[in-house]
Order: C-alpha cells, then structure tokens, then sequence
C-alpha cells in the first residue's frame, strides 16, 4: 500500500463531500416535489388565489432547501479542505463528516415538505388563514432543519477541530461513529418533526382559532420527536471529545463504530414514531380544542414508551463506549 | 477558524483539584441577570391605569406565559410556578439573543448553562410530583409496567435532561457555529446579517419557547 497521507486525506475528503452532497439530495427533493403537488391541488380546488398558493409553495420549499444546502455548504468545504499538519486522523475525520451530512440532511428535508404542502392546502380551504397558515408553516419547518443542523455541527466540527495527536487505531473509528451517530440518527427525527408539523398547519386550516393550542403542541411534539437526534449528538461529543487510549486490538475501534452505527439506526424509528404520536395528537387538538390537555398527556406518554427503544439503543452505545 | 471548540477559562488550583471557570459564560451569564433587573425595574417604574410602553411590554410577556402556564397546570399550581415560568422564559429569551450583539456571546452556547437549568426543571418537576401524589404513589410509577423495568423507567426519566439540555445547547452552539464558517466562507458579505437573524432571533426565540414549555409539561406530567 503506497499511498501517502496526503493521498489517503483527498480520498477521504472527496469521497465524503461525494456522499454528503449526493445523500443530502435525496431528502430535499422528495420533500419539495410534496409541496408541489400538494400546491397543484390547492389550485385546483380554489384556483382563484393561486397566486397566494404559489408563494407559499415557493417559501416552503425554499426552507426544505436548507438541508441540502447545508449539505451543499459541507461538501464544498471537503472538497477544498486542506489540513496544515496532515494525519490519517484527518482522513477519519472528513469521511465521517460527509456520512454525517449526508444522511442527516434526508429526514430533514422530506419532512420540511409536509407542512409546506399542508399550508398551501390548507389556504385552498381557508383562505382568510393564510397568514397564519404560512407563519406556522415556516415555525414548523424551521424547527424540522434541527436534526439536520446538529448534523452539520458534527460535520464541521470533525471538518475544523485537529484530532492529531490522539493515537490513530481506536479514535479513527470513533470519528467514523461520531458523524454515522448523528446522521443517522437524524432521518427519523427530520421526518417525524415535519410529520407534526404538516398536521398543525392541516389543523389551522380547519379551526383558525385554535392556532395557539396547535403550535404549542406541535413544538412540544417536535421537540420530543427531536430526542433521538438529540441522543445521537450525545453519542458523537463524547465519542469526539473522549481521549481512547491506543490499542492494535481489531476489538476496540469496532466497538467504538458500533456504538455509532447502534445509536444512529437505534434512532431513526423513534423518531418518526414519535412523529407520528405528535401528528396524531396536533391534528385532534384543532377538532377537540377542549380537550387539549388529555391529548398532551397521551401523546406525551405514547412518545415516551417509543421513545424507549431509542434509550436502549443509546445505553447499548454507551456500554460499547465505556465498558467493552 | 480555530475559534470552534474554544474557550476561555479561568483555572483555579485548589488544594490539589483545578476549579475551571468558564470566565465569558459567567460574565454573559450576569449581563442577562443585570438586563433583566433593569428591564423589570423599569417596568415598574411609574406603574399606573394607563401603562407605559414599557409597562405594556411586561404586562404582556407575564400575562401570556401566565396563561400558558395555567393552560397547562391549573390555576391553583400555575399562581405557584407562574413566575418560575416567566423568569426561565425571559431569561432564555435574553440569552439567546445575545449573541446577534458583536463581541458578545449566549450563555445557552455553553453546555453548563443548559444543563443547569434542565436540572432545576427536573428537580422542580419531581418536588412538585412528590408534594402532590405522596412519595408512594410518586415512587410506584417507576415499577409500571412490570417490577424489572425501574432501571430503564430511570434511565428514561434522566434521559430528558440530556434531551432538554442538549436540544437549547445544539441549536443555539450550532447556530453560532454555522454563522462562524459562513462568515469566514463569505469574507462577511451579504450572508451573516440573515443568518443571524434566522439564528439569532428567529430559531433563539422558538428554543426559548419550548424549553420553558417542555419544562411546564414536565411539572404537569408529574402532577397529574
């Protein structure tokens, strides 16, 4: 194998801004091509504001955009990268940062696209809403680009941050887990996240009063959906920040990736689960205003049972971490 | 681009342990605190029937987390935890604008600060079970739904303060991260000022609002 460092950190970094950019594409799109065809049957049900329908379909998908953006952003910073004290660290360190943005961005940007094609829906319906309507489709899809935005944190921490002196063989892997805990970990949360956002803008629709009821619960329902995501990020700080302590073992960085790869696919089904609770609840709360507080409840109990798998998902990581 | 992952600290040695002291975070953390009293001072300054803009303002942030919090916990718990409400709202909200001034930085940006006040949540949150339903009925929650699942239900309910914790610190660290590297990208041209208003204001405001409503959630799960 006569490859120089210098060698072996471009092939790292081009192929992790090739898996960044081309992963992150994937969500965006799909998201986008929601919100269009949602837009198209707004039209045609209530063709006289389609005006009105097509800026909103604009502004919602110009906000799905941000994931692949942010993807687009990390891709360009791979691709022109150059440490000034190379190590193979480094080459660790930009493949996990791509496999973070790239998977990260698919949640985001599918699940961005669910209230932009409620919202214009919804103004199809209730036209005198749409103000309402679009503040509440651009709070909810914001909120959807977190998991997305924890990815691209990750990213460019491992892109920015100097690893060099730790001992190469067990911190390569924990790198490599690091931006594979987040990414993953964030295609659930994305898309449950829009899953709740997409029922609060459909809810507004039809009970324009009860905006304040349906945000609320769906930034709390969001924010619960968003805890996978969130454990992911815990997994990748301490597997950056923990100082491993070098070994040839073959045994000990393969538990550090698997701590990784266990958080980051532990996390995708809680996350669009408790998308789905949050959804399912949000929706209910703009029929049955009355009863907000036992839907809360429910949802908050429902969330949590889901939620559990992710927790065991994260103790499984943590014991890979810091006992095996 | 080495400033990601810095901080200043000020090392105490201390009988042979080091006490680290985050200095930027604590002297952020008491510009909010002296804001705050300033804020609160003058609103009521001069209180009267016909309020000052001033006035209006605070009547109006107390009134709506009051609401909320009454929403939420019913009115007897909600005269008991409204002002904790509104002073983790407003203390949130100042911090994570703090940032769009130049020079200085969120104290949410530090892992300390939001750990902290997830803590406080969760020790309000589990006073306030044990006060209403008595340590039994509070403790038997643990052993549902069958007598082996404590640890995970433990594990669980520690779970979210990370969560808590870790959601305001992401966000708000990310935002001025990303502010950081697209600042550097753009020579500081045309982009930043929209990014920090997008992180700054908008994404600082919506964290600020669901930490404290996450927080009055977690009271009222422990209450009922």
């Amino acid at each position: 194998m006569g490859f120089e460092v210098e060698t072996v950190i471009k092939i790292a970094a081009y192929s992790g801004g090739g898996i960044a950019m081309g992963l992150g594409a994937i969500g965006a799109a799909v998201g986008q091509g929601y919100t269009a065809a949602r837009a198209n049957l707004a039209v045609s049900r209530n063709p006289k504001i389609s005006g009105d329908i097509f800026k909103n379909m604009l502004v919602g998908q110009a906000i799905a955009e941000s994931a692949s953006i942010f993807a687009l952003v990390i891709t360009i910073l791979l691709l022109f990268v150059s440490p000034p004290s190379p190590s193979l660290l480094d080459a660790a360190a930009y493949l996990g940062a791509g496999l973070c943005m790239g998977f990260g961005a698919v949640g985001s940007g599918i699940g961005a696209g669910n209230p932009g094609g409620e919202s214009c829906f919804g103004i199809s319906q209730q036209p005198q809403a749409g103000s309402q309507l679009t503040t509440n489709m651009l709070i909810g899809s914001a909120v959807c680009q977190t998991p997305a935005i924890f990815s691209m944190v990750v990213a460019l921490m491992l892109i920015f941050i100097k690893f060099g002196g730790a001992p190469l063989t067990p911190t390569w892997a924990a790198l490599v887990g690091a931006g594979l805990s987040t990414g993953l970990a964030a295609i659930g949360s994305g898309y449950g996240g829009g899953l709740a956002a997409g029922a609060s803008c459909e809810g507004i629709a039809r009970t324009p009063q009860a905006v304040t009821n349906v945000t609320t619960l769906m930034l709390i329902g969001q924010a619960v959906a968003q805890t996978p995501s969130i454990f992911g990020l815990l997994i990748s700080f301490i597997l950056m920040f923990k100082s491993f302590p070098e070994s040839s073992l073959l045994m000990t960085p393969m538990g550090l990736l698997g701590a990784g790869l266990c958080m980051g696919f532990g996390g995708i089904g809680p996350g669009i689960g408790n998308g789905m609770a949050a959804e399912g609840a949000v929706r209910w709360v703009a029929r049955n205003v009355e009863h907000t507080n036992d839907l809360m409840r429910i949802m908050l109990v429902g969330q949590a049972v889901s939620q559990s798998t992710a927790i065991y998902s994260m103790v499984i990581s943590l014991v890979l971490i810091f006992v095996v | 681009m080495g400033e990601i992952g810095r901080l200043s600290q000020l090392i105490i040695p201390f009988f042979g342990h080091d006490i680290t002291i985050n200095l930027k975070v604590v002297v952020m953390t008491w510009l909010v605190f002296g804001l705050l009293i300033v804020l609160g001072l003058f609103a009521r300054h001069k209180r009267n029937i016909l309020p000052r803009p001033i006035q209006a303002l605070g009547e109006l942030i107390v009134s709506i987390l009051y609401n909320l919090t009454e929403d939420a916990l019913g009115k007897e718990l909600a005269q008991k935890y409204g002002p904790l409400v509104c002073a983790l709202f407003m203390f949130l909200l100042l911090s994570n604008w703090l940032g769009i001034i130049p020079h200085l930085e969120e104290p949410t940006r530090d892992l300390n600060t939001t750990f902290g006040l997830g803590l406080i949540g969760f020790i309000i949150a589990h006073y306030a079970g044990i006060k209403t339903k008595g340590f039994k009925a509070y403790s038997k929650e643990y052993f549902q739904p069958i007598f082996f699942m404590m640890p995970l239900n433990l594990i669980g309910e520690l779970a979210k303060i990370v969560s808590i914790s870790f959601r305001l610190f992401g966000n708000i660290l990310g935002g001025s991260i990303i502010i950081l590297v697209v600042s550097y990208l753009t020579f500081n041209l045309l982009l930043p000022p929209v990014l920090y208003a997008f992180f700054g204001l908008f994404v600082g405001t919506i964290q600020a609002f669901v930490f404290t409503m996450l927080t009055v959630v977690y009271i009222s799960v422990q209450v009922k």
